[in-house]
């Protein structure tokens, strides 16, 4: 059921393959707005790199979340799924899991590359690269609750944001902050322990809420 | 009673302005809410006028306190 | 009679009509009271002058902004699980109060910074928990008033609520953390006010005023709420007054 919901979920995806790229062109148009707008001087840009990165994923992902359900939900695709006798968990734990492979993953193997333009070092690079593989997740599995919710509402796209980013807060702190570690020496590990304990927290309670949410919005 | 220093040696702008702000949000609360009891009561006043049955008034309440178990 | 018919909207409206006094007349008197001591009793501290008199509005308001949180979610939670329709309505009913107070304790705790600080916001962790806090009851209520339906939305607010209750720890967590990292933004009181009896005495009325004031407040938007979505309840109104 699991694969089963993943792959139909990729498939699909790559139907609309323009969607993941303006997800990573948006992405990557956002963190270099930033030097446009600082001016170009390294040191500086080198201290802001690791939150520039991190909050252009958050708001990346804002605009990817908004179709987890959506489409499913227009088609009724979604209403059949809730009456397989599957648990609703492992339905919205499978389409949380594509969502992250088509809307996060590219972001996390691109970010690297704009984090050259910050003049990063190598290690910082490669600290960037693991902090969003296990922040990204937990991107995917709250925002899936806050799609949930504002399934087929007037006004979906800003309530998510208002509903979500308050909730993205620690992910943020913990991955721009094991980063940031990085790059002024200290060793990043209790900032991607912080994250990868937030990321369970987040896998055991997230798909229990948006199945809730879902239950509750398809009433 | 020994009335204390108005200008709160020099802070006074900080301490009356936080009280100032506290004042200002309590009475909108309040304000907002009598405004919304009363455009209600209006509501509810030319719903009752318009079915003069005092009897039928009392059945919908009663009916209103048995379904709630069910709701 | 028996209590459990209370839990009826219809039913609670009268009875809440009746306890409003109760607590909004006590509430006007303790915050006379609490204002008294406040500034004529209470000394003004040596290190911080009368400046520090904003904590008398301000530690109240910021610790009735995060409680209220924690029993909007406990009520919307309730409203949820048992279906209890008076409940899910509290929760609404406490959600402006709480940000309300949210907003007051940052408004005075930017009036405090000023003074003591030098500076209308930092990035205080205290500060910027609060700020989030904020922002959370924001979603709520945003949430809240997206939803036509009542009965969504009460559900849809619960299961908001609850998962910011997770939340709301581990922000306050990551929110300390990253404060203790940085130690450019971390700044310090002017030493402390020396907590002298008097002082403690008018915070102590003013939180149990703004305890009462928020009982009463509640009251009131519940019963406006129950007005709006129960037609029966209104002609109760009408019937009663």
């Amino acid at each position: 059921m699991l694969r089963w919901i993943v792959w139909r979920d990729l498939i699909l995806a790559w139907r609309r393959r323009s969607d993941i790229l303006s997800t990573v062109f948006f992405f990557v148009i956002v963190v270099s707005l930033f030097p446009l707008g600082i001016g170009p001087e390294t040191q500086l840009l080198r201290s802001i790199a690791p939150g520039v990165v991190w909050v252009a994923a958050l708001l990346a992902s804002m605009l990817s979340l908004g179709r987890l359900f959506a489409n499913d939900y227009q088609d009724g695709t979604l209403e059949q799924l809730l009456l397989t006798p599957q648990p609703l968990f492992l339905v919205v734990l499978g389409k949380v899991l594509a969502h992250w492979i088509i809307a996060e993953l590219p972001l996390v193997l691109i970010a690297p590359l704009v984090g050259v333009q910050f003049d990063l070092s190598k290690q910082t690079l490669w600290v960037l690269f693991v902090s969003l593989l296990l922040g990204t997740p937990i991107l995917s599995l709250i925002g899936s609750v806050g799609a949930g919710l504002t399934l087929g509402l007037r006004g979906g796209g800003v309530l998510i944001s208002i509903l979500i980013l308050p909730l993205y807060v620690p992910a943020l702190i913990f991955g721009a902050g094991a980063v940031e570690a990085t790059i002024i020496g200290v060793t990043p590990a209790p900032n991607l322990y912080l994250l990868g304990a937030f990321a369970v927290v987040s896998l055991l309670f997230a798909p229990w809420a948006a199945s809730a949410a879902l239950r509750i919005s398809l009433e | 009673m020994n009335w204390p220093d108005l200008s709160m040696g020099g802070y006074g702008f900080y301490v009356w302005g936080s009280y100032l702000f506290a004042l200002v949000a309590i009475v909108w609360e309040v304000l907002s809410l009598r405004h919304r009891k009363k455009a209600l009561a209006n509501e509810a006043r030319r719903a009752v006028a318009d079915d003069d049955r005092p009897a039928a008034v009392r059945t919908t309440v009663l009916r209103g306190s048995t379904n709630e178990t069910t709701s | 009679m028996k209590l459990y018919k209370y839990a009826s909207p219809a039913m609670f409206y009268p009875v809440a009509g009746k306890m409003i006094p109760w607590f909004a007349i006590p509430a006007a008197l303790l915050f006379a009271v609490g204002l008294y001591v406040g500034f004529f009793v209470a000394p003004t501290d040596f290190q911080q002058g009368d400046a520090y008199r904003i904590m008398f509005i301000h530690v109240p308001a910021a610790w009735m902004g995060m409680f209220l949180y924690v029993l909007m979610a406990i009520y919307a939670g309730i409203g949820w699980a048992f279906n209890a329709r008076l409940s899910s309505m509290m929760a609404s009913a406490i959600a402006v109060t709480g940000a309300m107070f949210t907003l007051l304790s940052l408004v005075t705790g930017a009036f405090w910074g000023k003074p003591t600080w030098g500076t209308w916001w930092a990035w205080d962790a205290r500060m910027t928990s609060t700020l989030i806090l904020l922002f959370l009851y924001a979603g709520f209520i945003a949430l809240q008033a997206a939803i036509d339906d009542p009965r969504r939305a009460d559900r849809a607010g619960a299961v908001l609520a609850i998962v910011g209750v997770i939340n709301v720890p581990i922000i306050y967590f990551s929110v300390q953390w990253w404060n203790t990292l940085h130690q450019g933004a971390t700044i310090r009181l002017l030493g402390k006010p020396s907590i002298a009896a008097p002082m403690l005495t008018a915070l102590l009325i003013m939180l149990a005023a703004c305890w009462l004031y928020s009982v009463a407040i509640v009251l009131v938007r519940l019963r406006c709420i129950i007005l709006e979505r129960e037609q029966n309840a209104s002609r109760l109104a009408e019937v009663n007054a």
